[in-house]
């Protein structure tokens, strides 16, 4: 297949193993990765129970989701990096590590629940943007949010654990 | 007392044995627990931080923001007084020897004490008003130590 054979080139260049043998690199990309999930994290998590009306509600929604913006992009962006650097330092590993793909796929699906929220409801964002009781559609939409990004941690943590 | 540990030592085999240490999914399990824990109490003062430094949520008033976000702060505290220790109780003579373990707890222990008191006087409501002054580099320690503990806290696994 082909992305197994990208992956055994992967595996013998001295990239892979300069990640994979170094003292340094391996943790470095661990931290910044979980880092990156806690702040990144955090900020959506805040997002999401806002919208639910559980925190912050004397805040605007649209604050609370327009003014992190750039943060959570910043923080997915270095997520996948360092994830992407983590799964490079032992392709052959992870590329038959199903929590590494069941991860991947659950990130996907992140992305896609976070464009239906912004291209869809959020539209009207000025409608309800003061309510503590928002609109049901936008609530599904981060109570979903809220599992995913809680279900990412513990499947992130369990690729380790495969 | 030394009867009572010779005892003890004696029926060693027969006393519960941790969880954490008899089955080895406890561990991750406890410990992604750990990890939402620190998101959602990083998480929010981060957001309190962003805001005294004058880059987020600049409508909103200081004190209502702090304490919108308090009961958010005490959950994850919460969650971490509950998962650290259990997780620290797992093999704890050896995490009192690792010197990230030591240095995580130095960091949380500062980071609270600058969080109760320091960021309480920051957040105060007749301050609202005011410049944001001290209370730029006062958020700039604050988010320096939690990231601190972070990253000394994931430190503790690498070695």
């Amino acid at each position: 297949m082909e992305l197994l054979s990208f992956c055994q080139w992967l595996n013998q260049t001295r990239f892979s193993a300069w990640l994979r043998e170094a003292p340094y690199p391996f943790p470095i990309l661990i931290v910044v990765h979980v880092i990156a999930i806690a702040l990144g994290g955090g900020m959506v998590v805040m997002g999401n129970l806002r919208v639910l009306g559980w925190a912050m509600r004397g805040v605007p929604v649209s604050q609370m989701i327009g003014q992190f913006r750039a943060c959570k992009w910043a923080a997915f962006a270095i997520l996948l990096i360092s994830g992407l650097l983590i799964a490079a330092s032992d392709p052959l590993e992870y590329y038959s590590n199903i929590m590494w793909w069941i991860s991947l796929t659950v990130l996907a699906l992140a992305g896609v629940n976070a464009a239906i929220f912004r291209y869809g409801i959020y539209r009207s964002v000025a409608a309800w943007d003061d309510a503590a009781v928002t609109p049901p559609s936008a609530r599904r939409w981060a109570g979903i949010s809220l599992v995913i990004w809680i279900g990412l941690i513990f499947i992130g943590r369990a690729i380790a654990f495969f | 007392m030394i009867l009572a540990f010779a005892v003890l030592q004696a029926h060693a085999e027969a006393l519960p044995v941790n969880p954490i240490a008899r089955w080895e999914w406890v561990f991750p399990v406890v410990e992604s627990l750990h990890i939402c824990g620190f998101t959602v109490l990083v998480g929010t003062i981060v957001i309190l931080d962003l805001r005294l430094l004058g880059l987020r949520l600049r409508q909103q008033p200081i004190s209502q923001l702090a304490r919108a976000l308090s009961p958010w702060i005490w959950a994850g505290l919460i969650a971490q007084l509950i998962t650290g220790p259990y997780l620290f109780s797992g093999d704890p003579f050896e995490y009192v020897q690792i010197t990230a373990f030591r240095v995580k707890m130095l960091l949380f222990l500062l980071a609270l004490i600058f969080h109760f008191a320091v960021m309480r006087v920051a957040t105060a409501p007749w301050r609202d008003a005011a410049a944001l002054g001290w209370r730029r580099p006062a958020a700039l320690v604050s988010l320096s130590l939690w990231v601190g503990v972070m990253l000394a806290g994931l430190w503790i696994g690498n070695l």
